[in-house]
């Protein structure tokens, strides 16, 4: 048991169809040292199995899937290894070579391929393209696999005829998925399938997939960074961390096995959202991994590669003590939240968008009298499905738009009076911006790439507190060790490009907290991170809500997170908020279905049922 | 999916997103020597073969320009020779009619065509950067009017214009010229930065500068345009070089300022005094040569800059 991690499991079974030898992947450009995306990967897969890859963003999982299926373009370059196909070394083939392989064989389907399809032509014609390429059907049976094919991924055939821009994403994906198998391949390489859809729709294209391929029995490799989607699908899980293939385990065998570090600090940072404590037999470990910092070097296994690179403090202990600052938070809660003092009152609002189509216009109401308030120290979440209206009432609040009707009634308590935020204009909004500050969701649009940290976190500082340049500066140093930027002058002078997507997301939290607001707005604030930065930041908002007393609307579809960082959760859906309360009672006695709906479609791997291995 | 090709005026994207780690890599520590070197645009300019060869061209042109006095064997105007002449060793392209060194003109001339195609670019890139960034950033009912201002220069046949104003202007001279391409040729400029700045004010972080409190001006041109100076820089080198056309067009329809020396006037004179007729090639040639050598130069460079802005064209 004690783990020989990278090795490929005893295959003592059939041939595996594709398998992947010693595989290096190294991005060769003239001027800048060579970068080995992927470091002697060894995989095999098995008829008719699924093998779920995990990652971070960076790790190389997504070269190491373009490389096997020989997609790899310079500068990546396959520098070492082989790819198995069939028994045959596909790295050596070439373009035409491989061409009648592709499709027909080895298929794929891309990280956002949704945006794959092309949109001039129809339903019909994308699959017709496909198929006719490889085999001689007339239209009429091309028709009706196209129907089959339709019906696998439960679309209505009639859909057909329909443009992409005329389908959902969920459904674009699943055409992009029924696409992929449009030939009967044996091999499907499904690269982040599910990534941007929100959970309902992923549970089902999941859980559909299996279906599929249970029936059809090709075997898959399904990149993600989610584990738990992964969990749900794949019968053997590999964890790839900084270029290596650091576990290879049954799924079954994931929660108990004696895993590498860094798989054991993701399995935690999910046990973290689920609230589920660190498992007793990996806890000690942990424990290992956080007193002594380079113990698991040496006692997991000798030839863990790259584990000098994980810092294992880093992961590995932030689980830990996260843990310990949930407790600390629930202390808090007893005492602080109880001030009630409203800083923002959201009353009855209402949100209807009309869009002209033709001659005919068609109306969304996009919020429906919805009531709320903000009060200090106390993070409220609004938790919804994509279009439920949780990022327009996000707009609302913020002044960016405007009610059709209804009343957002901001305290301001310094100056002692009632402001109406839909009724601000100019420089009275700008004013009212400084009370009330948004944390973006994509850190990696948030920061102005051209300018260093220094200037984003300086402007707020300078436009509304008045400071002198040097000054300013001072302060930006000092904001940037409050979000655990330390130390500070190591970033300070840094582009954006040049830190990390935790380390951005913290700068969009320490420029929000600049004019010193009294309430924080952020929309899915955790949404683009990797897991196990996900709880580093949950944390950061935390610690700042409680440390400023500042009133927090915390906007995500992610009802696990409102859990452990919020106080209140009001339910959407469609505009309409379905279920309000306190946030364990939420989650844990949920009245209406659709929050059922919400938390069931969650990948659960702590679930009891779930180990879809067997 | 290692290479993170986001940043605009990001002169060096760092491959991959680096884990958390505080240490830094190698990698960035490279990046940030390279920094202090040379500007990283400069770099990827001189990485694009095209934009190496239009940068030398364009150094051997400005190299004529600025020694001119020092290079050119005679003065331009000095009429002192015998005039029509077949090329020799003492006038390597022969005389003109009125008995000057063909190609000590040729070497003037570099002077007003690098001057008109600096000044020109410049101002009409000025006047369309700062039209089409407001027109696009401020969108509503300033856009309608900046717009039709946009639309009303590009529908408007320029080169009539530019003759019409030159016609009937009472001064000459090379500022007049200047001027009369600045006005007559920002309306693609403007249409094209308006049109760039309505994709980039959605971004994220501008809607972060209205939180922070940055004023409109402040937004446009210290928060977005440095995030297009790859196409600011482009439409200027498009704008020179369509500047130095115009010049030479005005100068051979006798347009242009008789007193200055310029490869139009020069083509003027040649075409005036019957060149092709009395088989003085190298006359009307190196005039029409050089104008093309430096639109050329001017058009490779814009090459590389187009790899400054999309990290895909840079060959690595």
């Amino acid at each position: 048991m004690a783990g020989s991690p990278p090795n490929p499991p005893a295959s003592a079974g059939p041939q595996p169809v594709f398998a992947v030898r010693d595989l290096d992947v190294t991005y060769l450009t003239k001027y800048r040292p060579p970068f080995q995306a992927v470091k002697k990967a060894t995989l095999e897969i098995a008829p008719g199995e699924i093998v779920g890859l995990v990652g971070e963003s960076g790790s190389g999982k997504s070269t190491l899937g373009n490389a096997a299926i020989h997609l790899i373009e310079p500068p990546g370059t396959i520098t070492g290894g082989s790819v198995l196909f069939d028994g045959q070394d596909i790295t050596r083939y070439t373009e035409d070579q491989m061409r009648p392989l592709r499709w027909k064989e080895i298929a794929t389907v891309f990280q956002s391929s949704m945006n794959s399809l092309n949109p001039v032509i129809n339903i019909e014609r994308q699959f017709q393209d496909a198929i006719q390429a490889h085999t001689g059907m007339s239209d009429a049976e091309c028709r009706t696999r196209i129907a089959e094919l339709l019906e696998m991924v439960t679309i209505d055939p009639s859909f057909m005829r329909f443009f992409p821009h005329e389908l959902s994403g969920g459904m674009k994906q699943r055409v992009a998925i029924a696409l992929a198998l449009a030939l009967d391949p044996t091999f499907v390489l499904l690269d982040e399938p599910t990534t941007g859809l929100d959970v309902v729709v992923q549970k089902s294209i999941l859980r559909n997939l299996k279906e599929i391929q249970r029936t059809h029995g090709f075997s898959v490799l399904f990149i993600s960074h989610d584990l738990g989607a992964i969990m749900e699908i794949a019968d053997r899980v590999i964890v790839m961390y900084n270029g290596e293939l650091v576990d290879t385990q049954p799924t079954s065998h994931l929660l108990t096995a004696n895993l590498h570090p860094y798989s054991r600090s993701l399995l935690n940072a999910y046990r973290e959202l689920w609230g589920v404590p660190p498992d007793a037999t990996t806890s000690a470990m942990v424990d290992a991994v956080a007193s002594h910092q380079d113990v698991p070097v040496t006692t997991v296994d000798a030839h863990v590669p790259g584990e000098e690179a994980i810092a294992p403090t880093d992961h590995a202990v932030a689980a830990e003590e996260s843990d310990l600052e949930r407790r600390k938070r629930d202390r808090r809660r007893a005492g602080v939240a109880g001030s009630g003092e409203v800083v923002l009152d959201v009353r009855d609002i209402v949100k209807t968008y009309t869009r002209r189509r033709g001659f005919t216009s068609t109306t969304v109401d996009a919020v429906q009298h919805v009531s709320f308030r903000l009060e200090r120290g106390k993070i409220t979440a609004l938790v919804g499905q994509s279009g439920s209206g949780k990022s327009t009432i996000g707009r609302l609040v913020t002044g960016v738009e405007r009610a059709d009707s209804g009343a957002v009634t901001f305290t301001d308590s310094q100056a002692k009076r009632m402001v109406d935020v839909g009724a601000l204009k100019g420089r009275a909004l700008k004013n009212y911006r400084r009370h009330a500050q948004l944390v973006f969701q994509d850190p990696y649009s948030a920061l102005n790439p051209a300018h260093t940290i220094a200037h984003s976190l300086m402007r707020p500082l300078r436009n509304y507190r008045k400071m002198g340049a040097g000054q300013a500066r001072a302060e930006a140093m000092a904001m940037l060790e409050q979000v655990g930027l330390t130390p500070a002058d190591r970033f300070i002078d840094k582009y954006p490009h040049q830190v990390s997507g935790g380390q951005r997301q913290r700068v969009v939290v320490a420029r929000a907290l600049a004019p010193q607001p009294e309430i924080l707005i952020a929309d899915e604030p955790t949404s683009m991170l990797d897991v196990s930065i996900r709880a580093e930041i949950l944390e950061l908002l935390n610690d700042l809500v409680r440390d400023h007393n500042l009133a927090m609307l915390y906007i995500t579809h992610d009802l696990l997170s409102a859990r452990i960082l919020s106080d209140e959760i009001l339910v959407l859906n469609k505009g309409r908020v379905v279920e309000s309360g306190i946030a364990e009672q939420v989650i844990e006695d949920p009245q209406d279905d659709y929050t059922e709906l919400l938390l069931a479609s969650i990948p659960n791997p702590f679930a009891p049922a779930a180990s879809p291995a067997d | 999916m290692a290479l993170d090709t986001r940043g605009f005026a990001v002169p060096d994207a760092t491959p991959s997103q680096k884990p958390e780690s505080p240490v830094e890599s190698p990698l960035q520590e490279e990046e940030r020597r390279s920094r202090v070197a040379a500007p990283g645009w400069l770099k990827i300019l001189w990485q694009n073969r095209k934009s190496r060869v239009g940068l030398a061209l364009l150094a051997i042109f400005a190299i004529l320009a600025i020694f001119a006095p020092v290079i050119a064997p005679y003065g331009p105007h000095d009429t002192q020779f015998f005039p029509s002449e077949q090329p020799s060793s003492a006038h390597w392209l022969g005389t003109t009619q009125a008995g000057e060194d063909i190609l000590s003109q040729l070497i003037w001339g570099a002077r007003t065509s690098l001057l008109v195609g600096l000044f020109a670019g410049f101002f009409s890139t000025v006047i369309g950067l700062v039209i089409g960034m407001i027109a696009g950033y401020a969108g509503g009912w300033i856009d309608d009017i900046l717009s039709f201002f946009i639309n009303l220069a590009l529908v408007i046949p320029t080169l009539p214009l530019m003759i019409t104003l030159s016609a009937y202007s009472q001064i000459t001279g090379i500022a007049f010229i200047i001027f009369v391409i600045s006005v007559t040729g920002w309306g693609w400029g403007a249409r094209v930065k308006r049109s760039q700045i309505i994709t980039l004010r959605e971004r994220d972080y501008i809607t972060a500068s209205l939180f922070a409190g940055d004023s409109m001006v402040r937004i446009v041109f210290r928060e977005i345009m440095p995030n297009m100076m790859s196409l600011v820089v482009a439409s200027f080198i498009g704008a020179a070089g369509a500047a130095i056309g115009s010049e030479a067009g005005l100068a051979f329809l006798g347009l242009g300022d008789p007193m200055t020396v310029s490869w139009g006037t020069m083509l003027n004179w040649a075409n005036n005094s019957g060149a092709m007729l009395t088989g003085q090639w190298a006359w009307l040639v190196a005039p029409g040569l050089a104008l093309a050598l430096l639109i050329t130069s001017l058009t490779l460079i814009n090459f590389g800059v187009d790899a400054i802005s999309n990290p895909h064209l840079r060959e690595e």
